[in-house]
């Protein structure tokens, strides 16, 4: 048999439940129109486009510690052979200058700091950077830009008679000295700069 | 139990304070780390760099070098090459893997060039010598001061010892004779090992 406090505690959860009623329900029907708002006006969209200026080559471009200049790109073709197979490469013809006053070090350009940008797909990394046959070579603080190429891989009868290639800019900024890093500023953290529109030409090498 | 007695935050307060004492004692080394023990020496001198031996016997300049790979034209520079020939000798403690770097009175740092042979200071097992060379590429206006720094990087934060040899060029004058005086073409000798004796 129900006891009388039984009777009560239920009248308590019935008023309980239906006080605050109305509220939910308002609550409920915005989250409904905020939904239906958001489906017809496009939705949550991830931002698309450029941050950056796009300029056209030749240009120079001060990007942290260097200062890139990017003149042309060249898709050199290697045709097949009877030994190999056919092979194209493209070379994006680069001056660089060691313009580290920070640390007036010299040190390699790191090939991650220049992308080949190809619109609605993830920039493409290069393959290495070559200044006078030597690659990964040592760009001195004080003297003038070298003349360098920077290589990307594309497959044998890729063409096309322009490129872009987006430079990065390392930041000169230490690390959180609250998480008990060093608080002494060094080049790391790069972000765009710029991109670059390059007009490509298509040349052949007969293979060495 | 009560976990945060008065006493117990007093605690942690001083050890926070002892840590910013410590920085206080800190004496302000620009350049160099505490915790790093500098042998400092000149062209010639055998000098101690954690049980092991680095001796500079020559410095040479250079418009152009060569690696001796076959059919290779010789890289040349807008600057000058420095070629530092060099002999180590390794000794029974672990060699803390020695970075080699110029520096100049204007504090410009100049890093070896990018090769296999003339990239880095070579060291070989314990009880053998190395005799070889390492080259920069440097502004020929900016080499007042030349110094090689021998520098190792360990893991953890203990005491490391460097190595830094004065490379004679007090001033302009003296880096524009030993300039006038530069070969034109450099050959890279590789790394030569042999038993020290």
């Amino acid at each position: 048999m129900e006891s009388l406090d039984d009777v009560i505690d239920a009248m308590i959860a019935d008023r309980v439940i239906h006080r605050h009623r109305r509220k939910w329900l308002i609550a409920l029907a915005l989250v409904v129109v905020l939904a239906v708002v958001i489906f017809f006006t496009g939705g949550w969209k991830e931002k698309q486009g450029r941050r950056v200026d796009t300029l056209d080559a030749p240009v120079t471009i001060e990007a942290g510690r260097f200062e890139v200049g990017i003149s042309k790109a060249i898709i050199w073709r290697t045709p097949k052979t009877e030994y190999s197979e056919a092979k194209s490469r493209l070379a994006v013809e680069v001056q660089l200058k060691n313009i580290d006053e920070e640390d007036r070090t010299s040190t390699r350009f790191d090939s991650d700091l220049l992308r080949w940008v190809i619109p609605g797909k993830d920039p493409i990394k290069a393959e290495n950077v070559t200044c006078k046959e030597v690659i990964g070579y040592i760009l001195v603080y004080g003297l003038p830009a070298e003349s360098c190429v920077v290589e990307f891989k594309v497959s044998p009868n890729f063409s096309t008679d322009q490129v872009e290639i987006g430079v990065l800019a390392e930041r000169y900024t230490a690390d959180s000295g609250l998480l008990g890093a060093s608080e002494k500023p060094y080049w790391h953290n790069e972000q765009a700069k710029a991109v670059v529109r390059v007009p490509t030409t298509i040349e052949t090498e007969i293979e060495k | 139990m009560k976990l945060y007695r008065p006493v117990t935050v007093l605690v942690g307060l001083l050890f926070v304070m002892l840590g910013g004492l410590t920085r206080l004692a800190e004496p302000e080394q620009v350049y160099d780390d505490s915790n790093r023990v500098v042998v400092k020496g000149t062209i010639g001198e055998e000098l101690d760099f954690s049980g092991t031996t680095v001796t500079v016997h020559r410095m040479k300049f250079a418009r152009a070098y060569l690696t001796g790979d076959r059919d290779e034209k010789a890289v040349t520079t807008n600057g000058i090459y420095v070629a530092l020939e060099y002999s180590t000798v390794r000794g029974t403690q672990d060699p803390p893997n020695p970075s080699a770097e110029l520096i100049t009175d204007d504090n410009t740092i100049y890093a070896p060039i990018g090769e296999t042979w003339g990239g880095r200071i070579d060291l070989a097992e314990p009880g053998f010598a190395i005799d070889g060379a390492v080259v920069f590429e440097v502004n020929p206006d900016d080499v007042k001061g030349l110094t090689l720094r021998v520098r190792s990087t360990p893991f953890f934060t203990v005491l490391t010892q460097d190595v830094s040899v004065d490379l004679g060029v007090p001033d302009d004058k003296v880096a524009r004779q030993l300039m006038d005086q530069a070969t034109p073409e450099y050959l890279i000798p590789r790394g030569v090992k042999r038993v020290a004796s």
